[in-house]
């Protein structure tokens, strides 16, 4: 067991400890960088500079729900426009619980609006922030997985530039494709993503096509199922910020984003299967036991994921009056909706996976 | 019976089929987990820290996830300790990322839903942003720490350092996967508004949904990059006292 501890030392012993210091002067650099950053919008901005409270309230509603809500004065300095340097007065309000808004400190930047002649804040300006964690999580991500990072970059990008193309082209097409469309994307996804993940090979044959099949019986099986139930006690009116078809919307949502931890699943089993030199029996049972494995944390990220978004709009309806299961049926239910139709799409990957790759892996066999 | 009745049904028998006995066990702690996500909300709006309410919920979480869904005690037993570990840590990101971002509660594109609710609720949605980041972390932690412990514990005296280093990789990128779809289902949404009123790039990495949004992507994947050194540390330091 020393040789193995020592060997493990030596991977992280031959990079110093203090290497672990880094995220966080990548985060330092890049947030305080970007305070200094007003010079690229064309919108106002304005630093805060003092704040003084004039006002405190203490509004208690119908629900008996006791809060406070501060206005708060504050003395800023303009960042950027021909006006650069002007100092103004501003007004925030808040509340204490802040469902829609925030308090302002000292050094807090802010977009401002005109309104007549005088300035008001329109938005927080968050960039700096955006910014800052995502340097880190890049840099804590490099030192963990080096070179490697770069293609899971590249394999990002290349994802995100089909989805800026399909948008433009659904926007264009007036929604009526959204569907057709969205499913073309999800393949799209799928091919791009595997390649990068295994390569160009057979086994990325196996992968895509598993993923795509699985993803797509998933969500049939639960379409099913609800036209079954007849869309009983699921709301999907509720989708968030869909303006029309949310039914479309929804499913889209599901395969989007069960594809993912399908592939991933996929191909650990299919990856596993290929370096076995078993029959093409007992590498499908080895897949299955692979599958099983993995299946269960897998659909509990997505879980945890879908319903602690929505957290903030539950404690807003249990506080305004509305019972438990009104609460869990209304705000929960397209969470536990979505993450059990992305659960049926993790599941059948398993088989799907285990087959497809025993019968290739076979064929490829009697190639060589 | 209810659109959701039918589904989870429909997952417990697919999950058996496939899965056997191991698959029950898996649905078990997908049902418990979804009585302890209840319990949070339910406990958030009477009043407990939710903050607090996601720490305590948060270990029955992981717990739940990591002992139901392995039967090898040698692997579920170091994973649990290294997310607990990875948790501390994640909670201080979230609460720093939180605080800066502003991004608790709803943003002006959330108004439709807001309608003809009293937002004055005099419960933190601060904390209640902390808590969703946290506990939306928890699922990918234990997955994380489960699979670099079943891997490393795998290979045993015979790893080297190239074996441990492919283990951290091929980890890494899956779950990047997992998380990155994830997340960006829920996007869609969002982006077809964003494009449809043509919001400037600049809009976009100011707006609240969306910074809130992809801050909490960051969140996870952090998570995920922390849970593997930290997991190969406990599992290093056990075997070194065995």
């Amino acid at each position: 067991m020393t040789t193995f501890s020592n060997k493990i030392m030596s991977v992280s012993g031959h990079r110093c400890w203090w290497r672990w210091g880094l995220p966080v002067l990548a985060f330092v650099l890049v947030f305080v960088g970007m305070q200094f950053d007003a010079g690229w919008y064309r919108q106002p901005i304005a630093r805060i500079q003092t704040v003084q409270t004039t006002q405190v309230a203490h509004p208690v509603d119908n629900f008996q729900n006791h809060d406070r809500v501060v206005t708060q004065k504050l003395q800023a300095v303009l960042l950027n426009t021909a006006k650069q340097g002007q100092r103004l007065t501003l007004h925030n309000t808040y509340s204490a619980s802040g469902a829609e808004d925030a308090p302002l400190a000292p050094g807090n930047q802010v977009f401002l609006a005109h309104a007549g002649r005088r300035y008001t804040i329109s938005n927080i300006k968050r960039d700096a922030i955006l910014m800052a964690l995502a340097a880190a999580t890049l840099v804590l991500l490099g030192l963990i997985v080096g070179r490697h990072l770069w293609l899971t970059l590249v394999s990002i990008t290349a994802n995100a530039l089909l989805f800026i193309v399909a948008l433009h082209v659904e926007i264009a097409s007036h929604q009526t494709l959204a569907f057709l469309l969205f499913s073309a994307v999800a393949i799209g996804f799928a091919v791009i993503t595997t390649v990068f993940v295994v390569g160009v090979k057979p086994l990325a044959a196996v992968v895509a096509s598993a993923t795509i099949g699985a993803t797509a019986l998933g969500v049939a099986l639960g379409y099913g199922i609800f036209v079954w139930t007849n869309y009983r006690d699921l709301h999907l009116e509720t989708v968030k910020y869909v303006t029309q078809a949310p039914q479309l919307l929804f499913f889209v949502q599901i395969i989007i984003g069960s594809l993912g931890a399908v592939l991933d699943e996929s191909s650990d089993i299919a990856v596993a299967i290929f370096q076995l030199h078993d029959g093409g029996k007992a590498r499908f049972h080895a897949g299955m036991a692979i599958g099983r494995n993995v299946m269960g944390p897998l659909i509990t990220v997505l879980f945890m994921i879908f319903i602690a978004e929505t957290f903030a709009e539950s404690v807003l309806w249990l506080r305004n009056g509305n019972s438990i299961s009104q609460t869990v049926v209304w705000v929960m239910g397209l969470g536990f909706a979505q993450s059990l139709i992305s659960a049926f799409g993790i599941v059948l990957a398993i088989p799907l996976t285990s087959g497809l790759a025993a019968l290739a892996a076979r064929r490829t066999r009697r190639l060589r | 019976m209810s659109a959701i009745t039918a589904l989870a049904l429909a997952l417990l028998i697919l999950m058996v089929v496939v899965g056997g006995k191991q698959g029950l066990s898996n649905f078990f702690a997908l049902g418990l987990n979804t009585l302890l996500m209840i319990l949070a909300v339910v406990l958030m709006a009477g009043g407990f820290s939710p903050v607090g309410v996601a720490v305590v919920i948060g270990l029955c979480v992981l717990a739940a996830t990591i002992f139901l869904s392995t039967t090898r005690m040698d692997v579920a037993g170091p994973a649990f300790v290294a997310s607990l570990l990875v948790m501390a840590g994640v909670l201080a990101v979230v609460i720093i990322g939180v605080r800066f971002s502003a991004t608790a509660g709803f943003g002006p594109e959330d108004s439709e839903t807001l309608e003809g609710f009293s937002v004055y609720i005099g419960v933190s949605f601060e904390q209640v942003l902390i808590a969703t980041g946290l506990l939306g972390t928890l699922g990918a932690i234990a997955e994380a720490a489960s699979a670099v412990a079943a891997g490393v514990i795998e290979l045993g005296p015979k790893a080297t350092p190239a074996g441990v280093k492919e283990i951290q990789t091929t980890i890494i990128g899956t779950a990047l996967n997992t998380l990155f779809f994830g997340f960006f289902g829920g996007f869609s949404a969002l982006f077809i508004w964003f494009t449809q009123l043509k919001y400037s790039f600049a809009t976009i990495i100011n707006n609240q949904i969306f910074v809130g949004e992809l801050v909490q992507v960051l969140f996870s994947v952090i998570a995920v990059a922390l849970t593997v050194p930290v997991t190969l540390w406990v599992v290093k330091r056990r075997q070194r006292i065995v």
